[in-house]
């Protein structure tokens, strides 16, 4: 693959624009290419964790593009999957040291599902696709992109996953005690399990597909 | 196509380069990882001892050489002052073949004229160890506390276990019958008053299960059971006296 972008070209081209803007809308890695589902069901229960993670994911895969773009012209084409994985999984191990240390009480939270961003195929996917024939500051911008429109929808996930299973949004309560007691609402118990996730999923890639106008070839 | 040597230079200058980050992150932060660690450890004894008041790391620290203290027993009910209860591991402890060997810690919280005992769990949930602290009122029959300090349960099903509205279904409960025999305490698939309604007894002895995370509260169940059969002799010896 050719290096994307000429020497010389100024940082915020319409390129280098397209490249940060395409993975919310056009290309978005979970609702349109239906990657990284397993950490998006996982994490969403609630609001809190699923920010933090995609924190976490954004920070690895802008990290893991960026390393693999300096180093895409020495990495040996057969062991380039091991080379990436390394890359990957140092960030990662890093990433959870760091919280660990400083934002003890999430981490204890997220601690499994962390370790399990280096299984994340969208890192993977964008280090092939992109940062092994581009140049770095591109594939910064595409690592950025690809890792806050991640970031994005297991928000919007978390979001209503809570406000509909606990009725609370950041554990603040959301549904007033009086809806409770007088209408008899109650919490979506559905929710708060795995199966939510997809519906909300499934949901969010419907609007989606209906406003890009995207179908499957 | 690049050369065998070559890709082997490369690879396992890759390997020997992410090695050393790591564990010159690893190093630089363990001191702050392992304070949090201790801190978060007391915070929960504290919680479990239902000292609610928010204190910083000092101001726990003072609490703990003031009120606290930590003891060994054995499996008869008698203290062991020879061992060093701090550095006791339950789950080596429990692994030792010979059950006379097996010492365990407790702690002993006294606020003015109250006496809480506490005495950690540890058990297994879906996917992770459980650890956390039940204390007793002075009675040696009431929950007065407790708390879930380390897991790796699913956010938002078995991690529940670490939110208040589950912890507080503790508090009140008894670990003895009537009769004054060991029972323990159960965690309930549901609401405690819909599987035990009416019965009273029964119901002093059992909690709220967490809906979608029915082997999390079995694994409750469990731990609680083993954990605190090991200090029933200890319990009845100071009833005793």
């Amino acid at each position: 693959m050719a290096d994307a972008t000429e020497t010389g070209e100024p940082l915020f081209s319409a390129k280098n624009r397209k490249t940060f803007k395409d993975p919310f809308m056009v290309n978005n890695p979970i609702t349109l290419q239906v990657l990284g589902i397993c950490s998006a069901l996982a994490v969403t229960a609630q609001l809190k964790p699923s920010l933090v993670m995609g924190i976490a994911v954004v920070f690895v895969v802008a990290g893991a593009n960026i390393t693999i773009s300096v180093m895409r012209k020495f990495i040996p084409g057969r062991v380039r999957i091991i080379v990436e994985m390394t890359v990957v999984a140092t960030l990662v191990i890093l990433v959870d040291q760091v919280l660990r240390a400083y934002a003890f009480e999430v981490s204890k939270q997220l601690s499994l599902f962390v370790g399990l961003i280096i299984t994340n195929c969208i890192v993977l996917g964008r280090l092939e696709a992109f940062a092994m024939g581009n140049k770095v500051w591109p594939s910064f911008l595409d690592g950025l992109g690809n890792g806050l429109s991640y970031a994005a929808v297991i928000a919007i996930v978390g979001f209503f996953r809570e406000l509909m299973g606990s009725g609370q949004v950041l554990g603040f309560k959301v549904v007033p005690q009086a809806l409770y007691d007088n209408l008899g609402y109650t919490n979506n118990g559905l929710m708060v399990l795995a199966p939510g996730a997809f519906i909300i999923l499934g949901l969010l890639i419907w609007v989606q597909r209906t406003v890009s106008g995207h179908l499957e070839d | 196509m690049r050369s065998g040597p070559y890709t082997v230079v490369f690879v396992s200058t890759i390997a020997i380069v992410c090695s050393l980050l790591l564990s010159t992150a690893a190093t630089l932060l363990r001191d702050r990882q392992d304070q949090n660690e201790a801190l978060s450890k007391k915070e929960n004894i504290l919680k479990a001892f239902g000292v609610t008041k928010k204190m910083d790391g000092a101001a726990i620290d003072m609490f703990f050489t003031d009120h606290v203290e930590l003891f060994a027993i054995d499996l008869e009910g008698n203290i062991d002052a020879e061992v060093d209860a701090a550095q006791l591991d339950m789950e080596a402890e429990d692994k030792k073949t010979e059950a006379s060997s097996r010492r365990y810690p407790i702690y002993r919280c006294t606020i003015e004229n109250e006496v809480i005992y506490c005495v950690p769990i540890i058990g297994r949930g879906l996917w992770s160890k459980l650890y956390g602290y039940l204390s007793l009122e002075s009675d040696l029959n009431t929950v007065k506390g407790i708390t879930f300090y380390k897991h790796g349960e699913t956010p938002g099903l078995g991690a529940e276990i670490e939110k208040n509205w589950f912890q507080d279904n503790f508090l009140g409960k008894t670990i003895n019958d009537q009769t004054g025999t060991f029972v323990s305490i159960e965690v309930v698939k549901g609401r405690a008053v819909d599987a035990y309604a009416g019965n009273e007894e029964k119901l002093s002895h059992a909690v709220d299960g967490i809906s979608g995370a029915t082997i999390t509260s079995r694994g409750v169940t469990k731990m609680l059971h083993e954990d605190l059969t090991k200090y029933v002799p200890y319990f009845k010896q100071l009833e005793a006296n």
